[in-house]
């Protein structure tokens, strides 16, 4: 039963999963061992999320919640994924990756605000609770972007390269999800709420935000990176289908 | 180039905001902020905490036991703290490690003027006699966590019950494998 | 030397006769050592060079299942094997701060790890090949070692102990979901069944070798029993291990690759064929299958990591120094 409460549940369950996925390839290889184990707590909390949304979306469209989130997450092709292009990218360095865990972070905090407020008691419900984790992955996040940004000549300058080639696929934010409709806050105004909030943070850190020029689309659109990610990710479960794993 | 891994701090936890501090281990940070972050990251994994403070393992004194048996003159340094005046004083926190199977463990926050002098007044005054080990450190040196964010910070761990060793029925699974040759599902 | 008396011992350690003697009469009573207390500088240097090699092994280990954790066949799976790899970092944590506590610096520590002075476990120079291995990892691998780090629970080194008991208490997660997995699949389809047991005739004879070699071949192994740093031999553990795992394995149908495998009625044990010491030395002197890539993915992300920490120190120094 196609419902566009589902299809922007999934949108929101993509985000997450793609981003935790990407922050889960860092476990055994980060800068230091603090942070092996601090960057395995966000994927966690991310793909967690991810799980939530895709068990809430279930309920909309009547499906077994047990089944179905495997299905959408490992049944699926690549185009049929509606997570934002800015979490699919490679995680690039260390700032970059810090960089966008905080882009995002800071976003999905905007988000869930206005979600926690909605008029859909499962999604409300949802959203306070992710909201929780994501203020801490927001906390943690900043005082990253603000060490990195401010700590060596080679961090700043990595800090604005990062920025400089997350700020456009930023953009895509502000796009409406699939299914988004008068029932759930508008991406264009979370997205304003965002900028105002990103923005003084950002260059309170002198770094520099770019022009943006070219447009990246909405949410049918992916890079080149998704694809090969998503083969990654389902290569398992689509040895044998209808076995348990 | 040389390495470095950053700073030590210790890291101390309570499980419940009424229960005592207690220390639980130690974490690299560049500073004291981090230090706390990475405190928590580190050690939520499961839940078992309501707060948690960090300090600079450079802010610690320490006397064990056995030091303070075998070295009079650590004694009597900390004797003559207890006696000089207290017009520079500032709170010290002083925790002890009583059992070999218990935890170290908070006691009391003494004011004086240098860590000697605060570990001396708590071994005079306190009800804590012999520990283990004593450690002492200014007050000023923690970070601790906010009561507001202790949501954030703590709640998440209790979500994530496949943590837990309950979760994986294995020995009801044996147990069917060996009675009927399968898996009942 | 270890088994002679205690003045023999401190003149040949160079240590003073009485404190040797009454820290040893401490370690008789079962009481524990405590960072700051008097202790012979061998027990030092072994317990440093022993819980570092024990970190080592919990960092360099979380590589060959990590490896896995973007291809995890559900989300279930995905997020208890993240957890775990985690898990394997925090332990390394705990037990980087238990030899902090004896003087060494993680600068020094990962620095003998990155320059090939210092060892980690050889079962991690083995390949994970297929998904089962996962499974077969957390069943036989972790279950191997709750064995050894329970008995290290009861170790004379406080810290050190006291590192062990967290950490088996966390590793019986990781010991129960690996023998889900090899239960779930060893009951599973044909295709599960080949793959799992594929998975155990690689690993049970690495497991197996994971014990160490035979109590006369291990030369560290007389001090460690005399200071009560390990209160068991090698051989005890692996056989524990061995009658632990045989029944199990078995009642899953699953085969072991080892065709002088049999049960002695007369001393309740399984008895296995013998072990190929000659791969065990090669594994340890570094030309086990994986050597050279587990130490390269570990020199990749210090390196890379360098600037990382430098401009987290440089911060550290404008804004908010210590002092």
């Amino acid at each position: 039963m196609a419902s566009p409460i589902a299809d922007y549940l999934l949108a929101l369950a993509d985000d997450e999963l793609i981003l935790g996925h990407r922050a889960s390839e860092w476990c055994g290889h980060a800068p230091i061992l603090e942070e092996d184990i601090a960057f395995a707590n966000l994927a966690l909390d991310e793909i967690g999320h991810a799980r939530l949304w895709l068990e809430l979306a279930a309920k909309e469209m009547g499906e077994d919640p047990a089944k179905y989130p495997d299905q959408q997450v490992y049944f699926r092709a690549p185009d049929d994924f509606r997570n934002s292009q800015l979490v699919e990218l490679p995680n690039g360095d260390w700032a970059f990756t810090m960089l966008r865990q905080y882009m995002f972070d800071a976003f999905e905090t905007q988000r869930l605000d206005a979600l926690s407020a909605v008029n859909h008691s499962g999604m409300a419900e949802v959203a306070a609770s992710i909201r929780n984790e994501e203020l801490y992955h927001l906390r943690h996040t900043q005082a990253w972007v603000r060490r990195l940004a401010l700590g060596t000549e080679e961090s700043a300058a990595r800090s604005q390269a990062a920025l400089n080639a997350l700020w456009p696929y930023a953009q895509q934010l502000a796009q409406p999800l699939p299914g988004e409709s008068q029932d759930v806050p508008s991406s264009s105004d979370i997205f304003d709420a965002w900028r105002n909030m990103v923005v003084p943070f950002i260059e309170e850190r002198v770094l520099i935000i770019p022009e943006v020029s070219g447009f990246i689309g909405d949410r049918t659109q992916h890079s080149d990176h998704l694809a090969p990610m998503i083969a990654d990710m389902q290569e398992v479960a689509r040895v044998e289908p209808e076995a348990i794993w | 180039m040389a390495d470095t891994q950053w700073p030590r701090f210790m890291v101390f936890e309570r499980d419940q905001p009424d229960h005592p501090w207690k220390h639980n281990g130690s974490v690299h940070a560049p500073d004291l902020e981090m230090a706390l972050l990475n405190a928590r990251d580190v050690f939520s994994r499961r839940p078992e905490q309501a707060g948690m403070f960090v300090v600079p393992m450079a802010a610690i004194l320490t006397q064990t036991r056995e030091q303070l048996a075998e070295n009079p003159l650590v004694v009597k340094k900390l004797q003559e703290g207890q006696a000089s005046s207290a017009s520079s004083s500032l709170p010290y926190m002083i925790f002890a490690k009583t059992f070999e199977q218990g935890p170290c463990e908070y006691v009391a926050e003494i004011s004086a003027e240098s860590p000697e002098a605060a570990l001396a007044v708590a071994i005079a005054t306190t009800a804590v006699k012999n520990p283990l080990w004593w450690w002492a450190f200014a007050a000023s040196t923690v970070l601790a966590s906010d009561a507001a964010d202790a949501e954030s910070m703590f709640a998440p761990a209790r979500k994530k019950s496949y943590k837990s060793s309950n979760e994986y029925p294995v020995v009801t699974m044996m147990r069917q494998i060996r009675a009927k040759g399968k898996l009942e599902d | 030397m270890y088994g002679a008396d205690v003045e023999q011992v401190a003149i040949e350690l160079n240590e003073d006769p009485q404190k040797l003697a009454d820290f040893e009469a401490r370690i008789a009573r079962g009481e524990k050592i405590e960072p700051g207390d008097w202790m012979p500088a061998e027990y030092r240097r072994q317990l440093i060079r022993m819980i570092s090699q024990h970190a080592h092994s919990e960092v360099v280990g979380m590589l060959p299942e990590g490896a896995w954790i973007t291809r995890a066949p559900n989300l279930r799976r995905k997020l208890i094997l993240l957890a775990k790899v985690q898990d394997e970092a925090g332990h390394g944590q705990y037990l980087y701060h238990a030899a902090e506590t004896l003087g060494a610096t993680r600068e020094e520590m990962l620095d003998a790890l990155l320059t090939g002075k210092a060892k980690y476990s050889s079962i991690f120079n083995y390949p994970t090949l297929n998904w089962t291995d996962i499974g077969t990892i957390g069943w036989l691998v972790d279950g191997a070692a709750i064995l050894n780090q329970t008995m290290l629970a009861r170790c004379s080194y406080g810290p050190y102990s006291r590192a062990m008991v967290r950490i088996c208490m966390e590793e019986n997660f990781h010991k129960k979901q690996g023998q889900e997995m090899v239960i779930r699949y060893s009951q599973g389809s044909a295709r599960q069944r080949q793959m799992i047991q594929d998975a155990i005739t690689r690993w049970w004879w690495p497991t197996l070798m994971m014990f160490g070699p035979h109590d006369a071949d291990s030369p560290n192994s007389g001090v460690l029993i005399r200071w009560g740093i390990k209160t068991r031999t090698n051989d005890e553990l692996r056989q524990d291990f061995i009658n632990q795992l045989v029944p199990d394995l078995q009642a899953c149908g699953i085969q072991l690759p080892d065709p002088d495998l049999r049960y002695d009625e007369q001393s309740g044990n399984w008895q296995i064929g013998e072990i190929d010491w000659d791969e065990f030395w090669r594994v340890i002197k570094g030309d086990g299958p994986m050597n050279a890539e587990r130490m390269a993915a570990r020199r990749k992300a210090h390196d890379d990591g360098l600037w990382v920490r430098e401009a987290l120190s440089a911060y550290a120094e404008k804004h908010s120094p210590l002092n």
